[in-house]
């Protein structure tokens, strides 16, 4: 074999690969429910705290949490925890939360569960067709709906602090 | 294979590959979360193996590390 | 499929390195190994959210080279150098949107070294070696901040390394953003080094005091998700090192005091779902400076089990000599040097890695074996007596909490 030259020579092409690259980010943002958009109905099995089928519409006039999550999510190891926690503060005021998992093995979901343990009912949705009548852009996504069933604020991702953020939304939105 | 050529072929590969490419969905990622599917899984061993071979071969950078420095000839 | 790997919010697999289980950060400059010389630029990392626990990690590797073969040998010890290397570090999030990490390494190192390759009695060349008792200890310190936002994250690092005879200070910031779909991951990294050499003269004499040597690198990477179950990346990085870059324990070893290093790196992961393991490809294309090119090709099987991973991997390596080296050093030239690391020769490594989940506890283990041979290699050039082969051993122990 040959030697192959100089680095300088090698660095010219490749700087235009990344050139190009950069150039391409196109790909359009998927469009995400926003503001006041009717949340999608849906009906799903239940997994955990519940039996049989869940359903959005039966919620209407509670403010609704719907998390879309997965077992191998990370930060939905802090979501979850947090959720249970706002649960417990206002179920009883008329607030649901409402979990789908987008779990591919039902199992996977499960013992997830098993060392984050919930209070809410949690669904799964093997097929990806609700998350996708949602845009989901992201793990964990949130969307906190009102009495009316209207979408009125998206959480993509979780970190710390987010749960105080989500309690006054929540405060807010039954106040309404 | 001279220079130019070499990394024109990378080009090539990478931008093919690139352009007919549909997103794959947020809630359909579990697979690309598996630990195998990551760049490198453990830091701390890239360093280690940066470290030996860094010491042992002349190349260095890239997915490697890069060399020189201690005593360890 | 493997519990425990988990990716952050909005970028899921588009992380050059989300590691399991819980997503963190690479350290720029803690990738690097021995010495903050020259920095790898990258590895970018990922993740937009910070790690969701505290990790605390020890690891114990032994690194240990085979003897000089005794028809290589001419005289001084035949026993080349054994490693202990201890890692330990601690990695915490730190409010809501920060994560630090402090990395410790400790090398100790015992053994002899090459000093200068001379000719047998049957005219074939032989290495002299230094005396068996070369110690050295080595200390690295390092200190990673990472901030994290929606779409990528930045870090900073500081990494310092002491040794009897060796200083260095490196400064290392990286960061990684993705595209609007989070299909796409572009990572940056620059890094700067100090060094300084001074000499310990002991079981080998030595002509300088002391000298100074400083690095600079830069890595360009983008990673592209291609499907549910495949993921691609290319990389770039150029690195420029000016002062004392030869051997100071080496009897004849004179070399450039600049040295311009670029590698293309090239990267694929595949899963099988119908076996639940990944497939892991990973090639660079180096060339320098001084006449030597390389080529690595890396192809590993990651397998999932229960609680349990499995991970056997092959490593090739070809390199192509340095414009100045020579079996036997030439001291007529400008430069030279007989350093088998600056020969033609090819290697291979072969090993495998485990880990075992329990709880919030993992443990892992790996052996490896590496051999290299002038009659393995893809380039043309004379053998060096001194090539190397050795084995190396982990065990650590890794704990999470909240």
């Amino acid at each position: 074999m040959t030697s192959l030259g100089h680095p300088q020579q090698l660095l010219r092409p490749v700087a235009l690969i990344f050139a190009l690259l950069l150039g391409w980010s196109q790909l359009a943002t998927a469009a995400t429910l926003s503001d006041a958009t009717p949340a999608p109905e849906f009906t799903l099995p239940l997994v955990a705290n519940g039996e049989g089928d869940i359903s959005l519409l039966n919620l209407r006039g509670s403010v609704v949490y719907v998390d879309f999550w997965a077992s191998w999510c990370g930060p939905c190891r802090l979501s979850l925890p947090a959720l249970d926690t706002l649960y417990r503060e206002f179920g009883d005021q008329g607030f649901a939360v409402t979990a789908v998992s987008v779990d591919v093995v039902e199992e996977d979901a499960l013992d997830f569960l098993k060392r984050y343990p919930v209070s809410y009912p949690v669904a799964i949705d093997k097929t990806g067709a609700v998350p996708r009548s949602y845009s989901v852009n992201g793990m964990p996504s949130g969307y906190l709906i009102d009495k009316a069933g209207k979408v009125r604020s998206v959480h993509v991702g979780f970190k710390k602090g987010d749960e105080a953020a989500l309690r006054e939304e929540i405060k807010a939105l039954l106040a309404e | 294979m001279s220079v130019p050529r070499f990394v024109a072929i990378a080009c090539l590969v990478t931008l093919s590959g690139c352009s007919g490419i549909e997103p794959v969905p947020a809630w359909e990622r579990g697979y690309l979360a598996d630990e195998g599917m990551q760049w490198q899984a453990n830091p701390r061993e890239a360093k280690f193996e940066g470290h030996v071979y860094t010491s042992k071969e002349a190349s260095s950078g890239g997915a490697g590390a890069a060399g020189g420095g201690c005593g360890c000839n | 499929m493997q519990r425990g790997a988990a990716v952050a919010a909005t970028n899921a697999g588009a992380s050059p390195v989300a590691p399991t289980p819980t997503p963190r950060k690479t350290p720029l400059l803690t990738a690097l190994g021995a010495s903050v010389a020259t920095l790898p630029a990258y590895q970018g990392v990922l993740a937009d959210a910070p790690p969701e626990f505290t990790e605390v990690g020890l690891r114990y590797s032994r690194y240990s080279e085979d003897n000089l073969a005794t028809d290589k040998f001419i005289g001084g010890s035949r026993e080349r150098y054994d490693i202990d290397v201890t890692q330990f570090w601690i990695e915490a999030p730190v409010g809501s949107s920060w994560s630090v990490a402090l990395d410790v390494q400790n090398d100790y190192m015992s053994g002899a070294s090459p000093w200068f390759v001379g000719t047998q009695v049957n005219g074939q060349p032989g290495v002299i070696m230094s005396g068996a008792s070369i110690q050295d200890n080595r200390v690295e310190v390092g200190v990673t901040t990472r901030y994290f936002w929606a779409d990528g994250n930045a870090g900073f690092n500081i990494t310092q390394s002491k040794e009897d005879d060796y200083e260095a200070l490196a400064f290392a910031f990286d960061v990684a953003w993705n595209s609007d779909d989070n299909s796409r991951t572009w990572s940056v990294s620059a890094s700067n080094s100090n060094d300084r050499v001074e000499p310990v003269d002991g079981n080998i004499p030595v002509f300088i005091d002391r000298e100074d040597l400083d690095t600079q690198s830069l890595y360009f990477g983008v990673s592209q998700i291609l499907s549910r179950t495949a993921i691609v990346r290319v990389g770039l990085s150029y690195t420029q090192s000016e002062g004392y870059l030869s051997d100071p324990y080496k009897l004849f070893d004179q070399r450039p005091d600049e040295h311009q290093r670029s590698a293309l790196t090239f990267g694929y992961r595949k899963f099988f779902t119908d076996f639940q393991g990944a497939l892991q490809v990973d090639y660079r294309f180096y060339s320098d400076d001084w006449g030597t090119d390389s080529h690595t090709v890396e192809a590993a099987w990651h397998q999932n089990f229960d609680r349990v991973t499995l991970m056997p991997y092959l490593r090739y390596y070809t390199q192509g000599e340095a414009d100045f080296f020579g079996v036997t050093a030439d001291l007529g030239a400008d430069f030279y040097a007989d350093d088998f690391r600056l020969s033609s020769y090819g290697a291979f490594t072969l090993g495998l890695r485990s880990t075992l989940q329990l709880g919030d506890w993992q443990i892992e283990g790996q052996l490896e074996r590496y051999e290299s041979d002038n009659d393995w290699g893809l380039y043309s050039g004379d053998a060096a007596p001194a090539l190397v082969d050795f084995w190396r051993a982990t065990v650590g122990i890794t704990w999470r909490f909240d």
